[in-house]
């Protein structure tokens, strides 16, 4: 059976708020939490510190243009 | 006439019941509604003295909402309504899946769709997602329809003449190998219809080609991380997008434009056209082909399905016929040449491959574009003449205001392109940017709002010449960041804005369009997709007057374009003023492009 990850059109985007003290803190953990997920190619796309904490997006791409797509091949193939 | 009973199961909310009652008498139903608070036991009651055919309640509260509803099935069952009256459940608080658990005949999630409630009233097979617009069928538009190109500016209108007549006089009797390309081209698209053999024709082409791109042809050597499409792959996205699907309801909410487009260009033709089908989902109504800048920079194009993990989808006959034989009817496609050694040939593929729009802008694409100015003029002219002879329209953008450049120069090159055009017979379309452009930020023109030099700039063009306008490209460049909510809300506003000031088309970004370390995501085409159609909802047919201060920078930059055309038609040469910086300066961030230097023969 197909996993759900195969149907990733291109790339995972996640989206959270980490309790961080620092913008520098906030990436560390945006990047940890990339490898704790085990997201591919992880990326931070966005961060924003303010005070208590970091709003963020990590994006991994799953499939990049150009590849043989999951999502493209039938059942079984 | 059949009876419907319409009964919210909750305590105060009954919007959508008062809404449906609406609607059904329109339709033609005999709608009873109950107030809200109304309990199980009072429909059923109701329902044995009215006795509808169908019964539909709506809950918007989560609390107790399992309790009610199989409270009100069970009376239904136990009083014998259930055996002559259909119960369908809609509201906030349901999802399908609960109506389904539940027991109800129909459950109605999301936004009211008539169709799919009438449907179920009917007990037919439920149509088709259809709500209200998407009725109406989608025709493919001309953005050019209904202008005469009238100057209303005598003075701009003399200027752009000396200027026109000047330019073409110099092209006369020029050529390069990029149109001698683009006439082999041709000859062999001929031959193939025919079914005639073109092997001298190509060998022709080829020695026309650079090194990498004769070695393609001669020894099927691809250029770095460049790959065939597989057969296999080729059908497998027929299996996925033939297929039939629910009508794609445009952004617009009461207007008839502006149109909106996006580009496209992830570097592989089946991307391109998940892409494309998610932006005609969310409602997009034109399309543009981004190829690679390598692809510009040879002497020669390649031929066959191919991808690449880079920037831009490399531009062949085939990868072009593959992603437009997936659009919708509608959808208008814009295949771009306005910068690069391809420029005429680009035309000639784009026109094979069914375009509906070209890119040309000479004085862009000559300095930010990086092209000679020499080698672009003799081609882009060449190229204003195929959009002429095949009668598909082009579209100049501004976009060498994001080097710095003032708006009043790069409307002047805007100007000249428009003119050129209408001398050679095609229909141009001006695209003013609407951007934070490094002029802007320098000179503290923004520093209040970004609406007043906005519409100004698109007010300008009203008062020079009767033309359609279609603010680029993407609207609010140099807005964005990579916080896509900031993104998405940023090309809704420009993009509103736009349309607010009624003009007829608008190019939009992606919520990625500040991101640089990776593709453009699918959902991020949506984001904005999603918070334009939001933003025209919220205005409505509502137009923008210019302020006084928009009155007033309107007409300065109206001025200094009849300075700057008058300075360029002093000149007496075209190409000498892009070579000079009259167009653009390096003082204003723009330099001439090199690539093709010396290569004009005549």
């Amino acid at each position: 059976m197909k996993k759900a990850l195969d149907s990733v059109v291109d790339a995972i985007d996640i989206e959270t708020f980490l309790y961080c003290k620092s913008e520098s803190e906030g990436k560390e953990l945006a990047e940890k939490l990339t490898q704790e997920l085990n997201l591919p190619h992880g990326d931070i796309v966005f961060l924003e510190f303010k005070a208590w904490g970091a709003r963020v997006r990590i994006r991994s791409y799953i499939h990049h243009p150009g590849d043989h797509y999951r999502w493209l091949e039938t059942e079984g193939n | 006439m059949k009876t419907i009973l319409l009964a919210p199961l909750d305590p105060v909310h009954d919007n959508a019941i008062k809404l449906l009652k609406r609607k059904l008498d329109e339709a033609g139903y005999n709608a009873i509604s109950m107030p809200p608070g109304t309990t199980p036991e009072e429909v059923i009651q109701k329902s044995l003295t009215e006795k509808p055919e169908v019964i539909l309640v709506s809950r918007t509260l989560g609390y107790k909402v399992a309790e009610i509803l199989s409270q009100l099935l069970d009376l239904a069952e136990a009083s014998g309504v259930r055996d002559t009256t259909r119960i369908g459940i809609g509201g906030m608080a349901i999802t399908k899946e609960a109506g389904a658990e539940l027991g109800f005949d129909g459950c109605f999630v999301g936004e009211l769709k008539m169709n799919e409630v009438i449907d179920f009233i009917e007990n037919r097979v439920p149509s088709v997602e259809l709500t209200g617009k998407s009725n109406q069928l989608r025709i493919k538009p001309d953005i050019t329809a209904g202008y005469t190109y009238k100057f209303y500016d005598p003075i701009i209108e003399e200027l752009l003449e000396r200027i026109t007549s000047q330019t073409l006089a110099w092209v006369k009797d020029k050529t390069t190998i990029g149109i001698e390309r683009a006439k082999i081209r041709t000859e062999l698209l001929e031959c193939e219809k025919e079914g005639n053999s073109h092997n001298q024709l190509l060998d022709k082409y080829i020695s026309l080609c650079d090194p990498e791109i004769q070695n393609f042809y001669k020894y099927h050597t691809l250029p770095d991380g460049v790959r065939w499409l597989g057969q296999s792959e080729i059908n497998r996205v027929s299996d996925l997008f033939n297929v039939p699907h629910p009508d794609f309801n445009s952004l617009r909410h009461t207007e008839k434009k502006p149109l909106f487009f996006s580009q496209y260009g992830t570097g592989c033709p089946i991307m391109d056209v998940y892409h494309i089908k998610v932006s005609e989902a969310w409602g997009i109504d034109g399309v543009f082909h981004f190829d690679p800048s390598w692809n510009a920079q040879k002497e020669g194009l390649l031929e066959g399905h191919l991808t690449h993990e880079y920037d831009g989808t490399i531009l062949t006959l085939e990868n072009l016929q593959f992603i437009h034989h997936f659009m919708e009817p509608y959808t208008l496609w814009n295949v771009r040449g306005h910068r690069g050694l391809n420029t005429p040939e680009t035309q000639v593929l784009g026109h094979a491959a069914g375009a509906d729009l070209f890119k040309i802008n000479i004085p862009y694409g000559s300095t930010a574009g990086g092209t000679d100015p020499q080698r672009l003029t003799v081609d882009g002219i060449y190229s204003l003449m195929l959009a002429a002879q095949y009668g598909i329209p082009f579209d100049i953008p501004g976009n060498d205001e994001l080097s710095g450049v003032p708006p009043y120069k790069t409307f002047a090159g805007i100007l000249i392109m428009m003119a050129l055009g209408l001398k050679l017979g095609a229909r141009p379309i001006p695209k003013p940017l609407l951007c934070y452009s490094p002029y802007m930020t320098i000179n503290g023109l923004m520093d209040d709002n970004m609406i007043d030099m906005n519409v100004a700039k698109l007010a300008v063009w009203r008062d020079i010449v009767d033309t359609p306008i279609w603010p680029g490209e993407p609207v609010g460049f140099m807005t964005h960041t990579s916080d896509r909510v900031q993104s998405a809300l940023q090309t809704s506003l420009h993009a509103s804005l736009a349309a607010t000031m009624d003009v007829d088309a608008v190019t939009i970004a992606s919520s990625d369009e500040a991101y640089s370390k990776g593709p453009i995501s699918v959902q991020a085409r949506v984001d904005t997709l999603r918070a334009v159609r939001d933003q025209l909802r919220f205005q409505g047919s509502i137009k923008t007057t210019l302020s006084p201060a928009a009155e007033s920078i309107k007409d300065e930059i109206h001025e200094k374009i009849t300075e700057t055309l008058s300075i360029i038609a002093d000149r007496d040469d075209f190409v000498a003023s892009i070579y000079e910086g009259l167009i653009g300066s390096q003082e204003d961030g723009l330099y001439p492009g090199r690539i093709g230097a010396g290569t004009v023969n005549g």
